[in-house]
């Protein structure tokens, strides 16, 4: 699933560490979740829209081709 | 960490150094003391981590973080996964080279690896369908 956890991180001016802290998971999870490596639980997409001060959909992009 | 571990873990020490110390008298064969060598090495190292994880908070911090972290338990379950295939397909391969080599035991012993694979596969299936 792709999500615009980069671009919106980045616009906040947030590092990557800081994100991770506040989400109480390892960097290396924020990479894999910009990258589109990994795809979050729904609790931990809540955390991060939460965290953005957006909602679910704002961040993570559903695409309907993808999911079939 | 709690108490518990760290108990364990000097139980683990105290067990691996009995069994070294019978191993030397001679009461035991070589198994059992190098088993105990193995649960001193185990219990020791354990205990250094239960120590370093109550001192050190950038430790503890990294440990928890790992712990928590739900890609980190989703890698984990991933590679256990891909540890029970590749154990199945070596283990089914295997029961076909030792039947052609005509080692009977050792082609007994992968299938039947094969089949206990399986059956705890199956049962924990059935155990996972009903809890989710």
């Amino acid at each position: 699933m792709k999500n615009r956890i980069e671009e919106i991180r980045k616009a906040k001016g947030i590092r990557q560490e800081e994100l991770a802290k506040t989400l109480g998971v390892s960097r290396q999870t924020i990479s894999s979740l910009e990258n589109g490596r990994y795809n979050p639980s729904i609790l931990l997409a809540y955390k991060v829209a939460r965290c953005f001060g957006m909602t679910i959909e704002e961040v993570f992009l559903f695409d309907e081709e993808e999911s079939v | 960490m709690n108490n518990k571990r760290m108990i364990a873990s000097v139980i683990e020490i105290v067990l691996g150094l009995v069994l070294i110390i019978l191993g030397h008298l001679g009461k035991i064969d070589d198994y059992w003391s190098g088993m105990g060598g193995g649960l001193l090495a185990v219990g020791v190292l354990r205990l250094i981590q239960q120590f370093r994880y109550k001192n050190n908070a950038t430790y503890q911090e990294a440990v928890d973080t790992e712990r928590s972290d739900e890609r980190n338990r989703f890698l984990g379950m991933k590679a256990w996964s891909w540890a029970g295939y590749l154990f199945l397909l070596i283990a089914a391969a295997g029961s076909i080279v030792f039947k052609l080599l005509n080692e009977e035991k050792l082609m007994f012993a992968a299938s039947g690896s094969v089949c206990l694979l399986i059956v705890l596969y199956w049962m924990s299936y059935l155990i996972v369908r009903k809890k989710y």
